[in-house]
C-alpha cells in the first residue's frame, strides 16, 4: 500500500493541511492503523522535494506546520498514471504454508492435522470478517470481502493439498 | 443413426422405456379397434350380400338377351312375425326349366313344397303346427344353404306354387336374377364408420398423453444433440426410430389382440343379428393398410411433434402460464342448444332433410362441449379454491386452473363418448318406451290386429276392406286357448275414408282399442288418424271412448270388414295360434297389414335407431375405458413433471397421503365435471329433439344406461387410483440429493 | 493430538440435536460411517465437506428424513430414529423448517401461498396464514412479489421466498441444504445475511450444509464431513 501515492491522490481532490490529510487517510485507508504524523510530514516533504506538491504560505495560528499543500502538474500526472495501471497480480506462493506442510511430511508428523487446524483458523478469521461486514460501513465491507476471497482461495489450496498428501509424501520422502 | 436411435429408445432410461411401452400399448389399442372396425364392416357387407336376394325387386331387372332366354320366376316377398322375430317369406313359381334358382336352394320348389332356413326348420320342429307350420302350404322339402342365409338366426321360407296360381296374386312380379347388394345397410355402414372414428379419437388422445411422459427430458436430449452438432435430419431420424419402434411393437400387439378378441367380437350383434363365423374377416388389403399405414403415420406424427426442437437447438423454453380460457368458448354449446330449441318452437317436420338439420344441432353441442370443456374445468377449479383451507384442494385446484386444457384433453374422449351415448340412449329409449308400452299397457301388446285392403284397387271399398270373413273364423279364433276376445271392425259405406263401425259388446273384450260410450250398441271408431301418426300408432287408443252411432247391430253384420282384432292373454300359443289361423283363413293378398300385435309394429326409424344404439353402447364402454387409461397416464406424467417440488414437500413433512390426494383430485375433478356435463347435455339434446320431433318428453333412461355410465366412471376412477402408488415411488428422497 | 473426539457444542447442556455414530448405506455404497455431531440450541452450525462426503445424508438423518442403519439421533431429549415415518413426518412438519438449493416452491402457487403452506398444513385458516406470510415479504426485501409465481422470479428472490417458507411456522430447527448453491456470490450473501439474521431473531437453531467457506462463515461453528465421518477440529489448537 503506497502511502505517498495515496496522499498525492487525496491532494488531487483539493489542497489541504497535513493534519486534514492524515485525518482523511485514517478514515478511509487507516484500518485501525492510523498514520503517524511524522510519516505524513516526512512523506509530504519528499513529495515537495520531487516537485509533485507545492507547499503554500504558512498561515498564521497555533500549531507548527500549518502549511497548506497543493498538487502540481507533475503530481497530477503521476496520480493519473498510477490509477490507470494494474497492480502486480502477486502470485501468492504461500511459502510459509507450503513449508510447514513439506516439513511435517519430512518429519513424519501429521500434515493432515496441521491442514485441518489451519482451515479452522482460516474459517474463524472468515467469521470475524463476515461479522465485520454485517456491522460495518460499505467501505469496510468491501475490504472484508477482499480478504474473504483471499482466505477462500487459501482454503481451496488447503483442500487440494490435503487430497494430494499421499503423492507429496512419496516425493518428499524419497 | 438408426442404430443409435434404437439404442436410445430401448436403453434410454426407465422413463423413456415406460413411454415406449405406453405408446406401444396405445398403438395396439388403436390397431385392434381399426381391425375390428374393418372386420365388422366386412361382416356387415357379407351379411348384406347374403341378405340382398331377399330384397329383389321384381320388374326392375334388365331384359335378358335373346340368345339365352331365361324363364322368369314369379316372385312375391312378404314379412311375417313369430314371437317378435321376423320371418322373410318368398312365394315363388318357376315358369320354365331355366328359371333362376334362389341362392341356397338346389331347385325352385314346386307347389306343395317349401324350403326353410336352418333356424326356421328348428323352430318348426319345436312349435305346434297350429302356431306356425300351418301358415305354409305343403311340407318342408329342403333347407336353404349358407349362401342364402344372411345370419345364423335368420328365419326364411321359400314357398313353391304353380305359375298359374301365383301369377294371379296381386303384387307378384317376375324376376330374372337376384339382387346382390342391399341398400338398407348403407346408413348402417356410415354409423359404423362414425363409430370407429369416435373410438379412434380417445385412442389418439391417449397417445398424445403418452408422449407427454418425460417429454421435457426427451426434448432436452434432442436439443443437446443438436447443440453438439447433430443435423436436424439426424435428430428427426432418431426421433422417428423411437416412434417407429413403438409403433411396430404396437401394431404386432394389436394384431395379436385382435386375433384373441375375434371370437368374442362375433357375438357382438351390431346389426341386431349375430355374424356368421367367417364373416368377420380381413382382406389382404385391410391387413396391409393397417400394418404399413400405422407405423408410417406414427413416424410422420413424431416428426411433426418434434419440429420445434429439430428446428432450434436451444430446445424448449420455460413454459409460460397460458392465458385462461375465455367464456366465449361457451358460444357453440349455447348455439347448439338454441338451434335445437328453435325446432321445438317450430314443431315437427316430416322431411328427410330435417335429420341433417338435427345433426347440425348435435354437432354443435358435441363440438361445443369439447370447446367449452377447459373453461368448465377452469371455472370449477377456481370455485373450489376460492374459499378452501385445505392444502390438497388448493394445490389440485390451482394446477387445474393453471392448465385446464391439458387436464381436459385426457377426458375429451370420454366427454364425446358419454355425450353420444346419452343422446342416443335418451332418444331411443323414449321412442321404444313410448311405442312399446302404449297407454293400454300390456293389453295392447297382447292384442293382435289384422287390417284388410288393397291400396291399388279401383273401388274404394276394396281399398279398405274385404267383403266378409269366413263364417267359421271368429268362432275358431275365440276357441283358441288364451284368446280373450275377437272384435270385427266394419267399414262404413257412408264414410268411406272416415271412421269405422264396431259392435260395442265385442269391443269390451278387446280394451286395447278403447271402449264405447256407455249404453251404446254400435260405436264409431276412428283408427286412421292414429295410423297417420307414425310412431305412436295406436298407443293412445285404449284411452278413447267412442261415440255411439245409430245403426242397428244386425245390419252391421252385412258390412264389409275392415279389421279383425284379437285380444289374448299374451301367451305365445294364443298369439301365434291366432295369427296362424288368420293367415291360413284369408289369402295373403287381401291383407293390408298382416296380423301383428301392437308391440310388434316397429317403425323403421326406431329399428335402425335401436341398431345404432348397440353401436353406441359399445362406444361408451370402450371410450370410458380408454379415457380412464388416458387419465392414468396423465396422472403419471403430471407427477413426473413435479417430481422435485413434491419430493421436497415430502421431506418437509407433507404426508404422502396428501400428495396422493392432490393427484387424485386433479384427475377426478375434471372427470366428474366432464361426466356430468356431457351426460347432461346429451340428455338435454335428446329432450329437445324428442319435444320438437315427437312432442314427447324424455323418459327415465332406466337401469342399463345408468349402470353403464356409473360403471364407466367407477372404472375410470379405479384406473386413476391404480396409479397412485406411483406417486410414492416417484417422490422418494433420492430425488432431493443435489449430487 | 487425536483425531476422533466428539466435536462439542459451545455449551454441552443446551444441546438440541445430536447424532451419535450414525451409519447409513445406500445399497452397497456407504454414505455415513459413524458420524457424530451435536448442535446447541440457537446456534448456527455449518456442515462442510466436499461433494459426496455425506453431508447431505447427515442432514437428512438429523432431520428425521432418513433413518440410519445404526447409531442414534436425538432431538430435544428424545430419540427420533426409532420413530415411525408418520411420526417423523409430523415432527418435520411441526417443529422443523427446510430450505433447499432449488426447486422447492410449488409452481402453481403464488409466492405468498408458498410461504403460507406450512401454516396451512398446520391447520391455520387461509386468510390468517396469508396475512402472516405477507409480513415476511417486506422483511426479506420482496415487496410486491406476493402474487408472483416461482417461474416469474429470479433465483435470489425464489430462495428468499423459500427462506420465508422455512421460517414462517417458527420452527425450532431450520435445515438448509446448500441454500445458495444456485446463486451468484452477491445474491448468495444476501440470502445468508437474511437467513442468519432472521434465525437469530427467532432463536431458531440452524443446520447449514455447504461446501463454500464464505457461506459457512455466516455460521457460529463448522464441522467437516469427510468420507462419511465428522472430523474433529480442536479449536483450542491454534
Amino acid at each position: 500500500m503506497s502511502v505517498p501515492l495515496t496522499l498525492l491522490g487525496l491532494l488531487d481532490r483539493e489542497p489541504s493541511h497535513g493534519y486534514d490529510l492524515k485525518r482523511e487517510y485514517d478514515s478511509y485507508f487507516g484500518r485501525g492503523k492510523p498514520l503517524p504524523f511524522g510519516q505524513v510530514y516526512s512523506t509530504l516533504g519528499r513529495l515537495a522535494r520531487d516537485g509533485k506538491v507545492l507547499p503554500g504560505e504558512v498561515e498564521p495560528g497555533a500549531g507548527p506546520e500549518r502549511k497548506r499543500y497543493a498538487i502540481t502538474e507533475v503530481g497530477r500526472d503521476e496520480v493519473e498514471t498510477w490509477l490507470s495501471q494494474p497492480i502486480e497480480p502477486e502470485p501468492h506462493l504461500q511459502t510459509e504454508l507450503f513449508a510447514k506442510v513439506v516439513l511435517s511430511l519430512m518429519l513424519g508428523r501429521s500434515a493432515e492435522l496441521y491442514l485441518d487446524v489451519q482451515r479452522s483458523a482460516h474459517l474463524q478469521r472468515m467469521r470475524e470478517l463476515t461479522e465485520l461486514k454485517r456491522n460495518g460501513a460499505v467501505v469496510d465491507a468491501l475490504l472484508a470481502d477482499h480478504s474473504l476471497f483471499h482466505l477462500e482461495a487459501d482454503l481451496r489450496w488447503i483442500d487440494l493439498t490435503a487430497a494430494r498428501l499421499g503423492v507429496l509424501a512419496e516425493v518428499v520422502r524419497s | 443413426m438408426i442404430r443409435l436411435g434404437l439404442r436410445l429408445s430401448l436403453n434410454g432410461g426407465r422413463e423413456a422405456f415406460a413411454r415406449l411401452v405406453v405408446t406401444a400399448l396405445g398403438v395396439a389399442l388403436g390397431v385392434c379397434l381399426l381391425l375390428a372396425s374393418l372386420a365388422a364392416m366386412n361382416g356387415v357387407n357379407a351379411q348384406d350380400a347374403r341378405a340382398a336376394w331377399l330384397n329383389t325387386q321384381p320388374g326392375s331387372q334388365p331384359t335378358t338377351n335373346a340368345s339365352r332366354p331365361i324363364s322368369p320366376l314369379w316372385w312375391l316377398a312378404s314379412k311375417d312375425e313369430f314371437e317378435g322375430q321376423v320371418i322373410n317369406r318368398i312365394d315363388v313359381a318357376a315358369t320354365g326349366p331355366r328359371s333362376p334358382v334362389p341362392p341356397g336352394l338346389s331347385r325352385v320348389p314346386s307347389a306343395g313344397g317349401y324350403y326353410v332356413s336352418p333356424a326356421l326348420g328348428k323352430l318348426l320342429r319345436e312349435t305346434p303346427a297350429a302356431e306356425l307350420g300351418n301358415r305354409f302350404p305343403g311340407h318342408e322339402v329342403g333347407t336353404i344353404g349358407t349362401a342364402g342365409v344372411p345370419n345364423p338366426g335368420a328365419l326364411i321360407v321359400v314357398v313353391g306354387h304353380t305359375a298359374g296360381q301365383l301369377s294371379k296374386f296381386p303384387g307378384v312380379g317376375e324376376v330374372t336374377s337376384f339382387a346382390t347388394s342391399g341398400f338398407g345397410s348403407r346408413q348402417f355402414l356410415i354409423v359404423l364408420f362414425v363409430g370407429a372414428l369416435a373410438l379412434l379419437f380417445p385412442v389418439l388422445v391417449f397417445l398424445a398423453t403418452a408422449t407427454r411422459l418425460a417429454a421435457a427430458r426427451r426434448e432436452q436430449r434432442f436439443a443437446a444433440m443438436r447443440l453438439v452438432g447433430a443435423t436436424p435430419r439426424q435428430v428427426s431420424v432418431i426421433a422417428g426410430v423411437e416412434t417407429t419402434v413403438a409403433a411396430i411393437a404396437g401394431v404386432i400387439s394389436g394384431f395379436v389382440l385382435f386375433v384373441i378378441l375375434q371370437p368374442a367380437l362375433q357375438h357382438v350383434s351390431i346389426t341386431g343379428v349375430p355374424f356368421a363365423p367367417g364373416d368377420l374377416s380381413l382382406s389382404a388389403f385391410d391387413v396391409l393398410l393397417v400394418a404399413l399405414g400405422v407405423p408410417v403415420a406414427a413416424a410422420l406424427s413424431s416428426r411433426v411433434a418434434l419440429r420445434r426442437v429439430v428446428a432450434s437447438p436451444l430446445g424448449v423454453s420455460r413454459r409460460v402460464t397460458s392465458p385462461a380460457p375465455r367464456p366465449t368458448r361457451l358460444v357453440p354449446l349455447i348455439a347448439g342448444l338454441v338451434w335445437l330449441a328453435v325446432f321445438v318452437l317450430f314443431g315437427k317436420s316430416d322431411s328427410n332433410v330435417v335429420i341433417y338439420v338435427y345433426f347440425v344441432g348435435f354437432l354443435l353441442l358435441m363440438g361445443g362441449l369439447v370447446l367449452a370443456g377447459p373453461w368448465l374445468v377452469d371455472v370449477g377449479a377456481r370455485a373450489i379454491t376460492r374459499r378452501t383451507n385445505r392444502v390438497d384442494v388448493l394445490l389440485a385446484g390451482r394446477r387445474l386452473s393453471d392448465d385446464p386444457r391439458t387436464a381436459f384433453r385426457s377426458i375429451s374422449g370420454l366427454v364425446l363418448g358419454l355425450f353420444l351415448a346419452s343422446l342416443a340412449s335418451g332418444i331411443v329409449t323414449t321412442i321404444i318406451a313410448d311405442k312399446g308400452a302404449p297407454a293400454g299397457g300390456r293389453v295392447a301388446v297382447d292384442t293382435l290386429v289384422a287390417v284388410f285392403g288393397k291400396p291399388n284397387s279401383r273401388s274404394v271399398e276394396a281399398q279398405f276392406s274385404i267383403p266378409a270373413l269366413p263364417s267359421w273364423l271368429t268362432g275358431e279364433l275365440a276357441s283358441i286357448k288364451g284368446v280373450r276376445g275377437v272384435t270385427v271392425v266394419y267399414w262404413d259405406p257412408r264414410a268411406p275414408f272416415g271412421p269405422a263401425l264396431v259392435p260395442c259388446a265385442e269391443l269390451a273384450r278387446t280394451p286395447a282399442l278403447g271402449r264405447c260410450a256407455p249404453g251404446a250398441s254400435v260405436g264409431r271408431i276412428d283408427l286412421r288418424s292414429s295410423q297417420a301418426n307414425g310412431l305412436t300408432q295406436r298407443s293412445t287408443l285404449a284411452d278413447q271412448t267412442w261415440p255411439a252411432v245409430g245403426i242397428p247391430l244386425q245390419r252391421l253384420a252385412g258390412y264389409p270388414v275392415e279389421e279383425v282384432v284379437v285380444g289374448t292373454d299374451g301367451s305365445p300359443a294364443a298369439i301365434e295360434g291366432a295369427r296362424t289361423k288368420l293367415e291360413v283363413a284369408i289369402p295373403a293378398h287381401d291383407y293390408f297389414q298382416w296380423p301383428m300385435t301392437m308391440g310388434e309394429i316397429l317403425p323403421s326409424t326406431a329399428q335402425s335407431l335401436a341398431e345404432a344404439k348397440n353401436v353406441t353402447d359399445v362406444i361408451i364402454v370402450a371410450s370410458l375405458i380408454i379415457a380412464g387409461c388416458s387419465l392414468a397416464v396423465g396422472v403419471v406424467a403430471g407427477v413426473s413433471d413435479r417430481k422435485r417440488p413434491f419430493s421436497l414437500l415430502r421431506l418437509t413433512g407433507v404426508p404422502v397421503a396428501m400428495l396422493r390426494r392432490i393427484v387424485a383430485l386433479e384427475a377426478a375433478l375434471p372427470l366428474l365435471v366432464a361426466a356430468v356435463a356431457s351426460a347432461g347435455f346429451g340428455l338435454l339434446g335428446a329432450e329437445l329433439f324428442l319435444r320438437a320431433q315427437l312432442s314427447v318428453s324424455l323418459r327415465w333412461l332406466g337401469g342399463l344406461y345408468t349402470f353403464v355410465v356409473l360403471a364407466g366412471v367407477v372404472v375410470s376412477l379405479g384406473l386413476i387410483a391404480l396409479t397412485l402408488p406411483i406417486v410414492e415411488r416417484i417422490t422418494g428422497p433420492e430425488v432431493a440429493r443435489n449430487e | 493430538m487425536t483425531a476422533d473426539h466428539l466435536p462439542q457444542a459451545a455449551s454441552g447442556d443446551g444441546c438440541i440435536l445430536e447424532a451419535r455414530e450414525a451409519a447409513l448405506s445406500f445399497g452397497e455404497t456407504p454414505a455415513l460411517r459413524g458420524a457424530s455431531v451435536s448442535v446447541a440450541r440457537g446456534e448456527i452450525l455449518a456442515v462442510m465437506g466436499p461433494s459426496g462426503s455425506g453431508k447431505s445424508t447427515l442432514l437428512h438423518c438429523l432431520a428425521g428424513i432418513l433413518v440410519p442403519d445404526s447409531g442414534e439421533i436425538w432431538f430435544a431429549g428424545r430419540r427420533i430414529d426409532t420413530l415411525q415415518e408418520q411420526e417423523r413426518s409430523a415432527l418435520r412438519r411441526d417443529r422443523f423448517g427446510f430450505v433447499f438449493q432449488f426447486g422447492q416452491l410449488v409452481p402453481e402457487l403464488s409466492a405468498e401461498e408458498n410461504v403460507a403452506l406450512p401454516l396451512l398444513l398446520g391447520g391455520m385458516r387461509r386468510t390468517q396464514a396469508i396475512a402472516e406470510a405477507r409480513s415476511w415479504f417486506e422483511r426479506l426485501g420482496l415487496d410486491g412479489m406476493e402474487h408472483h409465481r416461482s417461474g416469474e422470479m429470479s433465483g435470489g428472490q425464489a430462495q428468499r421466498v423459500a427462506l420465508a417458507r422455512g421460517l414462517v411456522a417458527r420452527p425450532e430447527v431450520l435445515f438448509a441444504d446448500e441454500p445458495t448453491g444456485s446463486l451468484d456470490s452477491l445474491t448468495g450473501e444476501l440470502v445468508m445475511e437474511l437467513l442468519t439474521a432472521a434465525a437469530r431473531q427467532q432463536g431458531t437453531t440452524v443446520v447449514l450444509v455447504t461446501h463454500e467457506p464464505r457461506v459457512a462463515a455466516y455460521a457460529d461453528r463448522e464441522v467437516i464431513v469427510r468420507d462419511g465421518t465428522v472430523t474433529a477440529l480442536d479449536r483450542a489448537a491454534r
